[in-house]
């Protein structure tokens, strides 16, 4: 039998809606696999389907990985579909057939010994990983109005997981963090929910006004940083493995 | 006395000032404490911690550490800030606290206040300038971060049971490990002062859980426990005796951490060791991976030291020290020795062995497996079997493994110190050196 091959695009969404897609052809799961973005390298005597992302297949597709692997699961596989990876669509797909037909159910993540699991796995940890970072290294800058706006710049896709701990932590707040690499923005109004929102290609990043303030509390915390090391105890391959270069360009400290 | 405050002292100086104060209190950490944000004031506590930044000295910034005030009436041999020194000195106002601690948080800058603070005229009048400084921040800034407060020993137990009210966690410094040492180097703190309000803060926690376990919404007492701090390598205590008292204090006075603070001679006190190649890190690293076998490995401390061998080997860390001083246990089966067990072998930590627990039900695990869950095989290849065969055929022998381990130390692909490590060298001794003893 031939090969077929899902092509969606590159995010959670669009994942699941391959995996709702690849169920929806009833051929068994044997030959079927998931791509993410433009197939680069066409193969012969394989069908190329593509899938676009639809709301209500990802819907279909969540409630049932929340009640048939938990949780838990649900949220290491959202994980590993936001991981940068190439290939996570088809370790994606592989685990949801191993914990949905094998039937390990609720235990499915913690068969390592299965490849595709052990791949979700490290995706996951990745991107659990980064989120950490993120919300260790991330810093907010006054605006104008009092409204607090960061840069970041993950290499997997963090912001919406980062997002619920700032709407929680600055309930109180209005404030705005901007993914440069992915031109996504996550938005919290004092009070109010969350949204993520991808269209703003004018946004003024250059000619963002900052509060009069912003500056002393930028020097201060400089100060702090300075001050609080101890110098006979200097380490800076430590403080270099514990803060990442590719985090700093983003901090007012370094 | 007089007051000697400088009213036109501005914000960044004393903040220079206080921070480098405070810099030698070794506790950073915002964990234990889990809270959600109530919707009428910025903050949350995150049961893991959050580090903000990494200091110049690879130390973790969790938290605004400022003393309060660096005017002490003390006089402690160890400490910057004794009244015969002659150092700049600055207080803070409860209001300048507040704003730098709310400002510094909603920039993601840090976690939340550690203040801690020197004695100012009174153990009393301290605690109670803290306390009011707790107080506002609580309430008129509703700030729900994290708080880490020092508990000023001699204090009256009201004001420290108030600060418990207030703070995520509370801590005494215990300063050296035992009481003649703390009578050498703080002539002012007493064993007895120190101890008796960690008492009362355990006895406060023990209490706010059973008020918990009744009314749900009672206001919680010190949240995330309560630590203490000890210096090491300023007098010649033994690593069995530090550790002996860091089980105590975890067994008899329930604390969540004990921290252990390499001496630096910051007075250039000439009776106390200046130790020659900067402060024994190597020593205090050892400490707390010990440390960490206590509260998390299952390990006591008569099983990792003796009174005849009383210090940590250097030279290799203490668990595999362990390991390869009882080869009777090993080499273990991966895929049926039971959770305490994996926990014992060198290069498995807590995490693998959950791993390697939920992930044999599936099936017998390979190396490569191991691999994948993050054992580190090349310290744990002498100790385990997998599926009935080693990794490599190996020689059980205390001697081969100390010196493969020691090897792949100096050869920069072993254990990953986080510091270069100090170049001594560790011998095995040899039947000639055993021959020169006894002849």
């Amino acid at each position: 039998m031939e090969e077929k091959y899902i092509i969606c695009e590159d995010s959670i969404e669009g994942i699941f809606t391959a995996v709702y897609d690849a169920y929806a052809l009833r051929e068994g799961h044997e030959h079927i696999h998931i791509q993410i973005g433009e197939e680069d390298n066409y193969r012969l005597f394989a069908v190329y389907l593509h899938s676009i992302a639809d709301f209500g297949k990802t819907e279909k597709v969540i409630r049932t990985l929340r009640n048939r692997l938990g949780e838990e699961a649900y949220l290491q596989l959202c994980q590993a579909a936001a991981s940068r990876d190439a290939d996570k669509g088809e370790a994606v797909y592989r685990t949801v057939v191993d914990g949905i037909t094998v039937g390990n159910g609720r235990r499915t993540m913690e068969n390592l010994r299965n490849p595709h699991v052990a791949k979700c796995f490290e995706l996951a940890r990745r991107t659990a990983n980064e989120t950490h970072q993120e919300i260790e290294f991330l810093r907010f800058r006054e605006l104008e109005q009092r409204i607090l706006y960061a840069r970041i710049g993950p290499q997997n896709n963090v912001l919406p997981f980062i997002m619920p701990h700032f709407a929680d932590r600055l309930s109180t707040e209005n404030f705005m963090i901007h993914d440069e690499g992915r031109g996504l923005f996550g938005v919290h109004q004092a009070g109010r929910e969350w949204y993520l929102v991808s269209d703003m290609e004018d946004f003024p990043t250059e000619s963002l006004k900052w509060s009069s303030d912003e500056e002393k509390y930028q020097e201060l915390f400089c100060l702090f940083h300075r001050t609080i090391g101890i110098q006979e105890r200097e380490n800076r391959d430590l403080q270099r493995q514990m803060f990442p270069l590719r985090f700093r360009e983003y901090t007012v400290e370094f | 006395m007089e007051m000697r405050i400088a009213p036109q002292m501005s914000v960044m100086e004393k903040l220079k000032i206080l921070a480098d104060a405070a810099k030698y209190d070794v506790s950073c950490s915002s964990s234990g404490s889990s809270r959600k944000n109530d919707g009428t004031g910025i903050g949350n506590t995150v049961a893991a911690g959050i580090c903000h930044s990494f200091a110049a000295d690879g130390r973790c910034i969790s938290l605004l550490k400022i003393l309060f005030t660096n005017e002490c009436v003390y006089d402690c041999r160890y400490c910057i800030n004794r009244r015969s020194n002659d150092v700049p000195r600055a207080s803070f106002t409860p209001d300048e606290v507040c704003n730098l601690t709310m400002e510094f948080y909603r920039r993601n800058y840090i976690e939340g206040l550690f203040l801690s603070s020197g004695i100012l005229y009174s153990p009393n009048y301290t605690m109670e300038l803290i306390c009011e400084t707790l107080h506002k921040l609580r309430t008129v800034h509703r700030f729900q971060g994290y708080i880490h407060v020092k508990a000023i020993p001699g204090a009256d137990a009201a004001l420290i049971q108030r600060a418990g009210f207030l703070a995520d966690r509370m801590s005494v410094n215990l300063e050296m490990a035992t009481a003649e040492g703390l009578k050498e180097m703080a002539p002012n703190k007493h064993r007895k002062n120190i101890l008796k309000p960690m008492r009362q803060i355990q006895n406060g926690i023990a209490a706010n859980q059973n008020e918990l376990a009744l009314y749900r919404h009672a206001p919680h007492f010190c949240e995330a426990g309560q630590s203490t701090q000890m210096v090491i390598g300023a007098l010649p205590e033994s690593d069995y005796q530090i550790m002996s008292v860091a089980e105590n204090l975890y067994d008899k006075f329930s604390l969540k951490r004990v921290y252990y603070s390499a001496f630096v001679n910051v007075n250039e006190d000439k009776e106390l060791p200046a130790a020659a190649g900067g402060p024994p890190l190597l020593r205090e690293h050892r400490l707390y991976q010990a440390d960490w076998l206590l509260r998390f490995y299952d390990f006591t401390v008569d099983e990792l030291l003796t009174e005849e061998r009383p210090n940590f080997n250097l030279a290799i860390d203490p668990k595999a020290d362990w390991a390869v001083r009882h080869l009777e246990l090993f080499p273990v089966e991966v895929n049926r020795a039971d959770y305490r067990t994996l926990l014992r072998i060198p290069g498995v930590g807590v995490k693998s062995a959950r791993r390697i627990v939920a992930a044999r039900r599936f099936g017998n695990l390979t190396f490569d497996d191991l691999k994948k869950m993050g054992v580190v095989l090349k310290r744990a290849l002498y100790f385990i079997i997998c599926g009935g065969r080693m990794m490599y055929p190996t020689k059980i022998d205390e001697d081969y493994i100390v010196r493969n381990l020691i090897y792949q130390n100096q050869s920069g692909r072993g254990e990953k110190l986080p510091f270069m490590a100090d170049g001594r060298v560790y011998r095995q001794m040899s039947l000639a050196d055993y021959g020169a003893l006894s002849g």
